[in-house]
């Protein structure tokens, strides 16, 4: 070799060597053309390393682990989960598969026939790429029986009492009555929708009786009122142990709270036994239970009353979607803005995907989702046809429904899920609906696995929500619960909205309440949302949120102000926000924030929504 | 008979130093015993900040959020045994064998733990101790604050000098040239892929030398006295080191299964082509003190010629700058492959070397002993890990015909 030769060699081997390293994308943009199992091949070729590493980071080494945990509680309620199948870390993935077997009854043949597309193109197995497509679902009811479970054995509140409020000369509960006989008192304490009491007096004491069958332990006990926090030993806060069972708790702030505020006392305590396994160990600790309330001068009924953002450092945003037209914005087009949040694990960030899809027959559309995930929790068609959901956790759930169907030989009872996950009726709307109308029947029509909240919308300015649950005790509603947003409730309020141009849903029901009918089944308890949901209170402070700042930019609304709303750190889950996504359907365009934790601290990206 | 019989002979006076073109004289052993004791701790970042060779493992709960951020600022700390043996075949060309021995690796992981979100479950946020209970529960067990390796052997090397042959402006200036190559065998060990802790030996991941390297060294002697000992010697050494790609198995999560469970998207194995260097050393030896001399039998009964042999006492100084190519990580994960790649791009390191030597080969005794002292972190460099070294051996001299 000649000296210019091996001169030449080398800087091109030091060029290469050298050459800038970068970072493969975290979030992809695909397009899929043809047959459902062709668009699946397309979509598992195309993604196959993030597929398996989706699967593997999220379920195998995250979520599969976690469920396991919960194995010796279930099994104790239902004996089939002790058997040798679902031993030697079989549980969670085994659980998943026997209820993905059963929901993949109710998908299409199409549909499965893009499952193996992926399967085909990953390298995955069908049934691993099914368990992918269905696990939100099954794991949100799985856990949402463990919790409630697990807070059947944490203390409630038995009562609440703002003392005085009963002779103070106010209507303390808006309910047109001064001072009637037991204004003020709230036994049983049932968690509100909305707010508790208004125009309390600011020096009044609060008195709270907790129960719990092995005691409270009075160490756990802890008030978090107007920023102030009081446990036990702090001035102003009283323990009184009633009996073994009930300890009575009185607040009486050390100083007065302001005049004229909205504001929330948070109560907490755990029992007096200590939970060893699993690890760590605990006392049993029931959820923070939020009173919301005024004090004099605020002036505001209960139908009125927002809450307030709470800065305790103990609460992150819940998923949230939002839905405005017309008068609400700036050129009377809608929208629709949704912040995701549910389960990144520090993993989920890294495999997110637009899909737009381009089926050989129907509309087009895109979906904001994840590598080997068929669907999203948002999208939008060609056709103009949009949609967002959020979980709603609910014990009326098809999990729950395939206990109680076996409940009659409960040694062989499982937790399976049946109907369809919201996202594959997500991906149904898209496919079949025409307008906002006909998205939301699209989800009516059909059996859910689980709990969800769920705004449409057209390009023509239709708008509507629905709650739903699995209704399994044949109720009459069949789980479902249109909202309109100029509904009203019985007190007069709007159910979701500011107007009639908006809805703002949260991760909780407002119509569908209460969701299910407090009973005892094997011995455990099944009661409603309110009263077990760890979203519950968080969303209804999200929830309100959103409605003060829709409403004071009204009229002015357009797709940067709400890229910006749902990128508000007050909104936004700094640890589980998996995407932030606004439809414009006038510009039939998906603007898409993810790829990073949380999703809003990377800007939007537009994918058109076109053949 | 003769042959046979240990022979102490004379030297040439490069075999003293830590000169970049040192060759032994034909048919002479040179055997070096050192103990190594060697040490790291941090890694630099683009911007020559010192980060910890481990990222923070953010951990999460399943719904619950951040459960809190584990933090390992770990430092690994190496015994060698360096085995050495050179042979002079030429005057000018010079074979050696070099056995780096691991006797002892110790990790301390010097873990600690940042609170992450409040656990409503709990009624508390996690603490480390919470923690590691919650992933006992899933079968992860607690990660040791102390790991430590046995004794292994790292990837031996082989190497070839060659003197070339100085122009006469050399001869009168006191110049020298000389070209190395040298080439590991894959003796040493990789890690192990199921343990939480745990190194291995081979020259890759010890990153202490290149797989192949080719070496261009001259040296320049100052103060030359009539006996051709100098006082003062500037040398300098430019070479290129490859790496060849390493086929690593991938953890499966047996022992670990929060923390190594890589197998099922990375791939069974994967592979890694370490970034190759081209690097540059400057060095000065300076001899302080010659000593005194006396005829014997390292310089044949010759009283002269003992004059001829290095001095007593040498103190040399080296700087060596290695630029670092890029890593390239292989695997069936580019997103995995990055998150490894991204500590290992073109960056570089800065090693000052201190080196005192003291030679008995004047006062009869055909030996040398050394110490020296290695810093990585004096300078900071880029995207390498800087290792601080003490050592100390001995040399002994020997021709056997």
């Amino acid at each position: 070799m000649n000296p210019r030769s091996f001169l030449s060699l080398t800087l091109a081997a030091a060029l290469v060597a050298c050459s800038p390293l970068n970072r493969p994308p975290t979030r992809e943009l695909i397009e899929l053309r043809g047959t459902p199992y062709d668009r699946g091949l397309q979509h598992g070729t195309q993604l196959k390393s993030k597929i398996r590493s989706f699967y593997t980071t999220l379920l195998t080494n995250s979520l599969f682990p976690y469920l396991s945990r919960e194995q010796p509680d279930i099994a104790s309620f239902l004996p089939e989960y002790a058997n040798e199948k679902y031993q030697n870390g079989n549980f969670a993935y085994q659980l998943m598969l026997d209820s993905a077997k059963n929901i993949e009854r109710s998908l299409g043949r199409a549909t499965r026939e893009e499952l193996q597309g992926i399967a085909d193109g990953s390298g995955l197995s069908y049934d691993q790429i099914l368990v992918l497509n269905t696990f939100v679902d099954t794991v949100l009811a799985v856990r949402g029986v463990a919790l409630a479970i697990r807070l059947a054995r944490a203390p409630l509140i038995k009562s609440i009492e703002f003392v005085g409020a009963a002779t103070d000369g106010v209507d303390n509960d808006s309910d047109g009555m001064i001072d009637e006989a037991g204004e003020g008192h709230f036994e049983p304490y049932v968690p509100e929708v909305f707010g508790t009491a208004v125009e309390l007096s600011p020096t009044a004491a609060i008195r709270i009786v907790l129960t719990e069958v092995d005691g409270i332990e009075p160490s756990t006990v802890r008030l978090f009122l107007d920023n102030q926090l009081y446990t036990a030993g702090s001035p102003g806060l009283e323990l009184t142990e009633l009996s073994p069972t009930d300890l009575q708790v009185t607040l009486t702030p050390p100083q007065p709270l302001a005049m004229g505020i909205t504001t929330t006392l948070v109560i907490g305590a755990g029992d007096k036994k200590l939970v060893e396994l699993p690890p760590p160990a605990r006392f049993s600790i029931m959820r923070d239970e939020e009173i919301a309330f005024t004090t004099r001068g605020a002036g505001v009924a209960r139908r009125d009353l927002r809450r307030v953002a709470l800065t305790d450092g103990r609460t992150r945003a819940p998923p949230v979607a939002i839905a405005v037209r017309r008068a609400m914005t700036a050129g009377g087009s809608p929208f629709i803005a949704h912040h995701f949040s549910l389960l990144d694990a520090n993993t989920a960030y890294k495999h997110t995907v637009a899909i737009r899809h381009v089926p050989e027959t129907g509309p087009a559309f895109v979906t904001i989702g994840w590598a080997g995930i068929v669907y999203g929790f948002a999208g939008m068609s060609e056709r103009g046809v949009g949609y967002a959901c959020n979980p709603s956790d609910t014990l009326d759930n098809s999990v729950v429904g395939s206990v109680l169907d076996q409940v009659a030989d409960i040694s062989k009872a499982k937790l399976i899920g049946k109907g369809m996950p919201i996202g594959f009726l997500g991906r149904r709307m898209l496919e079949q609906a025409t307008d906002a109308a006909s998205a939301r029947d699209v989800i009516a029509a059909a059996e859910r696995v689980y709990g969800w909240t769920c705004v449409t919308a057209d390009a023509t300015g239709g708008m509507e929500a629905i709650e739903v649950d699995s209704d399994i005790f044949n109720d009459g509603s069949k789980g479902n619960f249109p909202i309109a947003s100029t509904e009203l409730d019985l007190l007069g309020r709007r159910y979701a909205s500011t107007s009639d141009d908006d809805f703002v849903l949260g991760s909780n029901f407002v119509k569908n309440v209460p969701d299910i009918a407090s009973l005892n089944v094997a011995g455990q308890r099944i009661i409603p949302q309110r009263q077990w949901s760890g979203f519950f209170y968080r969303s209804r402070r999200a929830a309100d949120g959103v409605k003060n700042r829709i409403e004071a930019a009204r009229g002015t609304i357009d797709a940067e102000f709400l890229q910006a709303l749902v990128g508000d750190p007050q909104f936004v889950d700094q640890s589980d926000s998996m995407n932030a996504v606004v439809l414009d359907f006038a510009k039939l365009e998906v603007r898409s924030a993810m790829g990073a934790v949380p999703a809003t601290s990377v800007p939007f990206e537009v994918t058109e929504v076109r053949p | 008979m003769n042959r046979a019989l240990l022979v102490m002979v004379l030297l040439v006076s490069t075999v003293s130093s830590a000169m970049e073109t040192q060759v032994l004289p034909k048919n002479t052993f040179s055997f070096d015993f050192s103990y190594w004791r060697s040490s790291i701790d941090k890694q630099w970042n683009g911007d020559r900040k010192a980060i910890s060779l481990i990222e923070d493992n953010r951990r999460y709960e399943p719904g619950a959020g951040l459960q809190g951020i584990l933090r390992a600022r770990p430092k690994a700390e190496f015994d060698f045994l360096f085995i050495q043996a050179l042979y002079g075949i030429t005057d000018r060309l010079t074979a050696g064998i070099y056995v780096p021995i691991v006797l002892r690796s110790q990790v301390s992981t010097n873990l600690s733990w940042e609170e992450g979100d409040f656990q409503s479950q709990l009624g508390r946020r996690y603490s480390e101790d919470d923690f590691w209970a919650w992933a006992g529960s899933l079968g992860q067990p607690r990660v040791p604050s102390k790991w430590e390796g046995g004794v292994k052997l790292s990837d031996i090397v082989l190497g070839v000098r060659y003197l070339l042959p100085e122009f006469e402006w050399m001869t009168t200036h006191h110049f020298r040239w000389a070209t190395t190559l040298q080439v590991a065998l894959p003796t040493g060990t990789n890690f192990d892929p199921e343990e939480a802790v745990s190194v291995g030996t081979n020259l890759w991941e010890l990153h202490g030398a290149g797989d192949v390297e080719a070496h261009v060294s001259a040296d320049k002697a100052f103060f030359v006295d009539e006996f051709g000992v100098n006082r003062l010697n500037i040398g300098a050494d430019v070479f290129y080191a490859f790496f060849r790609p390493r086929q690593y198995t991938a953890g499966k999560g047996l022992k670990n299964p929060l923390l190594n469970n890589i197998a099922p998207y990375v791939g069974d194995t994967y592979t890694v082509d370490g970034g190759d260097w081209i690097a540059g050393t400057l060095s000065v030896d300076f001899a302080p003190f010659l000593g005194p001399t006396r005829a014997s039998i390292v310089s044949g009964g010759d009283e002269k010629k003992a004059n001829a042999l290095p001095p007593m006492l040498t103190l040399s100084l080296s700087y060596t700058r290695v630029q670092t190519f890029q890593s390239d990580w292989q695997s069936q994960s580019p997103l995995w492959d990055y998150d490894r790649e991204k500590n290992w791009q073109p960056g570089e390191k800065n090693i000052v070397r201190a080196t005192a030597t003291v030679s008995l080969l004047r006062v009869g005794l055909p030996l040398q002993v050394y110490a020296r002292y290695q810093s990585g972190d004096l300078i900071p460099g880029r995207f390498s890990r800087p290792a601080n070294i003490f050592s100390a051996g001995v040399r002994l001299i020997a021709k056997f015909w």
